[in-house]
């Protein structure tokens, strides 16, 4: 597989404006041509404050944080300012726990191997917490 | 006969029951998501031990119980069968758990476990601040080695994985251990540092094979240049493939351009940033008024090519002008330099090693539960071969009612033409498609003398006999060599065509 920088350009500009923007905001379409370095804009935030949130990082991040697969197809269902999991204020902690292991969409299943149930609890009790 | 639930009692005393996992759940995990039809591939259950003594467990109790064994690192190989066995009903050996990484900060080697993924290596190097840049494929979720022992490829000058190994540890079908190379010593201080060892090289032996069970695997790491320097192409027109391949490809051989530039077609690009719907609800082929209309919409070319000169800032330059001056007078449709020199802010794509995941969004082109299957055939590096490749595959896409999604690999003496038939899972015609298509397609390039470098589980036996010269000699060979390693014929039956002897009655047409 492979990628295009133009499409790291519209899709980082796609992620900006729609945390700035309402969420039909269309992207421009020589946006890239200005910037020195186009390509730049697909590294995330790999940081972490807590254990919690470190294994979120580790287990789910390459998806569920910039740029990643599963940000860019929320943002296609859901407001854009909350594509990013950690944004949701309403992710309650079975309904994380399910769609972990049963995949979700494009979201394929998380095996037991990869994440076992004591881990899950964890991060979906992190997700959870900005439930109101 | 295979005894699965004696067996897997048998690995619970071994490496705990909590990392033996056989409910139905565990069983649809650890199947292909992306797959047309995951019943088919199923497996019967899943182990994950925790070091190499427990693998060393797993396999003897899988041979005295007969247990067909499916090892997989981290299990993320989609488009080519993700976590999923090609026998139905065998037992996933996830080695997903073991993640232990030692890095030669001096000499730009490490040695990793299968469980680690291009994101943990690449945060690892990241908290230490060490001057070396990975080689990341499109989807960096997978693991390492794993990728590497599929022959994957990134996007650096490193991005054939397959040749940065250097040295493995295999835990053999009976259960033994053996280290490749210079690990071949007791106490050898070059293990990663020299491939060749002495003797029969037998590093290549464990890639896309079943032949063992890599424990650990060796790998080079690309210290970080002091200039990554480059130019973004795009192309107007489907015929610009040809002259554009015959343009890079001199500076490929001489290796003025030390990675391999990739040209995609403009849906490799939309596909990650719009669905299908959004342009059109006719679910026939494409008109040529969409596709342009999705072009300028993204600004993007019928083809696009990113190439990248990589070294000191002086001879990044050279390199660079070279380049340049190969596509003068050339009637390119853009022409965009990218600049990055030690000292810059990150360069931040997967150029300089980022991992990342975004291409998987493609999965997503027709809305619904998408997938996708990889069809990748090898090419002599000639643009009008590449050109008629390209008219005779799109037009069994267009026979077959699907949207065209290849790119073209420059290798150093070779094209890879990769495709991915991306599809609907929840459209039952589009489904009943697939299968068809994707004999036609392999038939095809057969027809040419394109082999495939890598293919689906569901396609294993399907490539393996396009590789017919002598009658399947070389099949006959590794089967020679599988009966001799796994007489019982316990790992991984039927990776790459390859079936232990019980197994063999029956899969050949």
């Amino acid at each position: 597989m492979s990628f295009n920088s133009r499409t790291v350009a519209a899709l980082a500009l796609i992620a900006a404006t729609s945390l700035a923007f309402a969420a039909d905001e269309k992207p421009n379409a020589t946006a890239g041509t200005q910037v020195k370095n186009a390509t730049s804009g697909v590294s995330q935030d790999r940081s972490s404050k807590s254990p919690e949130e470190a294994l979120f990082v580790e287990k789910c991040g390459m998806c569920h944080r910039q740029m990643g697969m599963g940000t860019i197809i929320l943002a296609r269902r859901v407001d854009p300012a909350v594509a990013m999991l950690e944004a949701r204020p309403d992710l309650p902690a079975d309904f994380v726990i399910q769609a972990a292991r049963a995949g979700i969409g494009n979201m394929p299943r998380i095996s037991r191997g990869e994440v076992s149930d004591a881990q899950l609890k964890v991060i979906a009790a992190y997700l959870a917490k900005g439930q109101k | 006969m295979s005894d699965l639930s004696a067996a897997l009692k048998a690995f619970a005393n071994a490496i705990g029951a909590e990392n033996v996992f056989s409910s139905e759940q565990d069983k649809i995990d650890y199947s292909d998501h992306y797959s047309p039809d995951e019943k088919k591939h199923m497996p019967g259950a899943a182990v994950a031990p925790a070091n190499v003594e427990q693998v060393q467990a797993i396999v003897r109790i899988a041979n005295q119980y007969k247990v067909p064994l499916w090892p997989i690192s981290r299990g993320k190989n989609f488009g080519y069968g993700g976590a999923a066995p090609v026998l139905k009903d065998s037992v996933v050996l996830d080695l997903s758990r073991m993640k232990k990484i030692e890095l030669d900060e001096e000499n730009g080697t490490v040695l990793l476990e299968p469980g680690v993924g291009f994101f943990d290596l690449y945060d690892y190097i990241q908290a230490r601040k060490l001057p070396y840049w990975l080689s990341v494929p499109g989807n960096s979720w997978g693991s390492v080695a794993g990728n590497a022992l599929d022959r994957g490829v990134g996007y650096t000058p490193y991005g054939d994985h397959c040749m940065q190994i250097c040295g493995l540890e295999v835990v053999l079908p009976t259960g033994e251990i053996v280290r490749t190379g210079m690990g071949a010593m007791g106490g050898a201080s070059t293990w990663q540092l020299y491939r060749n060892g002495y003797g029969p090289g037998w590093d290549q032996m464990f890639v896309q094979s079943n032949f063992g069970v890599v424990t650990k695997l060796g790998l080079w790491l690309m210290p970080e240049p002091e200039a990554l320097l480059g130019i973004d192409f795009e192309f107007d027109k489907p015929e610009d493939l040809g002259w554009a391949i015959d343009t890079i490809m001199p500076l490929r051989r001489e290796g003025i351009i030390r990675q391999s530039p990739s040209m995609g077609n403009w849906l490799r690009s939309a596909s990650v940033m719009t669905t299908r719907d959004q342009w059109t609800k006719d679910r026939g082929p494409l008109d040529e008024n969409v596709v342009t209309a999705i072009r300028r919409r993204f600004n993007i070319g019928w083809w696009s090519v990113q190439v990248r000169c990589y070294g000191p800032l002086e001879i990044a330059e050279a390199s660079l002008r070279i380049l340049q001056k190969a596509f003068n007078g050339k009637p390119v449709l853009a022409m965009k330099p990218v600049r990055w020199v030690k000292g810059d802010a990150p360069e931040g794509s997967p150029f300089s090693g980022v991992p990342l995941s975004f291409p998987l969004a493609n999965a997503n082109w027709h809305g619904g539960r998408g997938g996708h299957i990889g069809y990748s055939p090898v090419l002599p590096p000639k643009g009008n071969l590449a050109l008629d490749q390209f008219r005779r595959t799109y037009a069994l896409y267009q026979k077959y009612g699907m949207d065209y999604h290849a790119s073209f690999a420059m290798g150093e003496r070779s094209l890879t033409n990769v495709n991915q038939v991306i599809f609907d899972r929840d459209n039952q015609d589009m489904m009943r498609r697939v299968d068809a298509f994707f004999h036609d397609l392999v038939k095809d390039a057969k027809a040419h003398g394109y082999g495939e470098y890598r293919t689906h589980i569901e396609y294993m036996d399907l490539v393996a006999s396009t590789y017919d010269y002598g009658g399947g000699a070389l099949r006959k060979l590794n089967e020679r060599v599988k009966d001799a390693l796994d007489p019982k014929g316990i790992i991984a039956p039927g990776k790459s065509g390859i079936w232990p002897a019980a197994n063999r009655k029956g899969t050949r047409s």
